[in-house]
């Protein structure tokens, strides 16, 4: 989407997306949608992480606040889990940094987290594709807060 | 009320090597220590301060003494989170309970008024938090909008921090410039006070001491509040109920289905 307002061709809104992944289930799903060939958009950059129980909730403030439009958070399903209930952790952490976000007026949609395995390269694909679509449809981070 | 306070602390004395309490200075209240034989002439119910960091402080330098403490509700809860975190050691402590009297709730927009065992006064019931759900019907352009005006009036005098017994790290995120820039007020929206609000998950009793500190009067505890209600309705930890239950993070609790927060679409 160009602004409306201005002359200036400027190039269309593409999300830029933080994914955080977890290094022995989502990392290894994703390599696999990468091996497998498999096209996802190249909206998302990914951070390794040694476990999804590591992505604090600073960690996820601070890329929004650098200007991510979106933040996906991926760890092995529950009961997978590397460090056996590092995800636990995940699991309450993020749905309610959700909650805090939409509290405040912030979208809680530019956030997601879901489990992906490292078998699961076609999954990997389908949610970034579907959370980088959600992601353009809310629009810039700009819209809600300063960034940079 | 501060009659049957003294009566009971007297009572108690015996038992222990000191009463930590409210005291009269000037106008307002500090905390203080009294010991035996200790004369309680000044001894102090309202206004009210948060004891427990007074708690974990004394018995941090005598870790061998016992100690009582006069509790209100939220002094309770707050010393049992704090004793799950190894702040606070329960079993060298006696607690005192007062139940807060009505006006001291419509005050503090209590829910819980009381502790578990009350000693002095007459437990009233809690206020209801119908403030939360009139603040949710605001939609979220109006929400983002209440927001920025008001952290824009932060100073960022760590007040809130500081007064909070549930703040205790000997490091703060909140002080790294990796996290929270410096030399900048008020600090940028909306790192300072979301990752604040964060912090408070699981932990958070409600107290209010933060919003009461704050310079800038910035309804705190609107957000705080709100998610202490989420951490109760779907995970059912209840912060500062039992004292033998690991904290909210620590336990193995799980969102199965990650549907089951739900947070305000509009
Ligand atoms: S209301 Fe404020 S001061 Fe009291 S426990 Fe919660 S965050 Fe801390
Ligand atoms: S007490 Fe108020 S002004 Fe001070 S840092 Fe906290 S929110 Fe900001
Ligand atoms: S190691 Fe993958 S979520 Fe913990």
């Amino acid at each position: 989407m160009s602004s409306p307002e201005s002359n200036v061709q400027q190039p269309p809104y593409e999300p830029k997306i933080i994914g955080f992944l977890c290094n022995w289930c989502s990392y290894a799903g994703a390599d696999l949608a990468g091996t497998s060939r498999l096209s996802y958009p190249p909206n998302i950059r990914i951070v390794r992480v040694q476990c999804s129980g590591r992505v604090s909730p600073e960690l996820v403030l601070k890329a929004f606040h650098e200007g991510a439009d979106g933040v996906i958070v991926l760890g092995c399903h529950i009961g997978d889990c590397h460090y056996i209930d590092g995800n636990h952790r995940t699991s309450k952490r993020i749905p309610m940094l959700r909650q805090l976000l939409a509290y405040a007026g912030i979208e809680p949609d530019r956030l997601r987290l879901e489990w992906v395995s490292a078998a699961e390269g076609e999954r990997f694909a389908t949610i970034v594709k579907e959370f980088t679509e959600t992601v353009r449809e809310l629009g810039p981070i700009k819209r809600v807060m300063v960034t940079g | 009320m501060l009659e049957a306070l003294r009566k009971k602390i007297q009572e108690i004395m015996p038992q222990v090597d000191g009463v930590i309490a409210l005291r009269r200075v000037g106008k307002g209240t500090a905390p203080h220590l009294f010991l035996p034989g200790d004369d309680l002439s000044e001894l102090a119910l309202s206004p009210q301060f948060p004891l427990p960091t007074p708690v974990r402080i004394i018995q941090a330098k005598y870790p061998d003494k016992r100690f009582a403490v006069v509790v209100r509700g939220c002094d309770e809860r707050q010393l049992v989170e704090m004793a799950k975190r190894r702040q606070i050691f329960l079993d060298k402590l006696t607690m005192i309970g007062v139940a807060c009297t009505k006006e001291q709730a419509e005050y503090c927009r209590c829910e819980m008024p009381f502790p578990k065992q009350v000693d002095i006064g007459e437990t009233v019931e809690g206020i209801p938090q119908t403030f939360l759900d009139d603040f949710l019907a605001k939609p979220r352009e109006e929400r983002l909008a209440f927001w920025k005006h008001a952290f824009a009036k932060c100073i960022k005098c760590y007040g809130c921090r500081n007064i909070c017994p549930e703040c205790f790290c000997k490091e703060c995120v909140l002080e790294d410039n990796l996290w929270v820039t410096s030399g900048t007020v008020p600090p940028p929206f909306p790192m300072f006070h979301l990752i604040r609000a964060m912090h408070t998950v699981g932990k958070c009793v409600a107290c209010g001491e933060c919003e009461r500190t704050c310079p800038a009067d910035i309804p705190l505890t609107i957000l705080y509040k709100l998610l202490k209600r989420d951490v109760e309705t779907v995970f059912h930890y209840y912060a500062g109920a039992d004292p033998n239950e690991p904290p909210l993070m620590d336990s193995t609790i799980f969102l199965a289905d990650m549907d089951m927060l739900h947070p305000p679409r509009r």
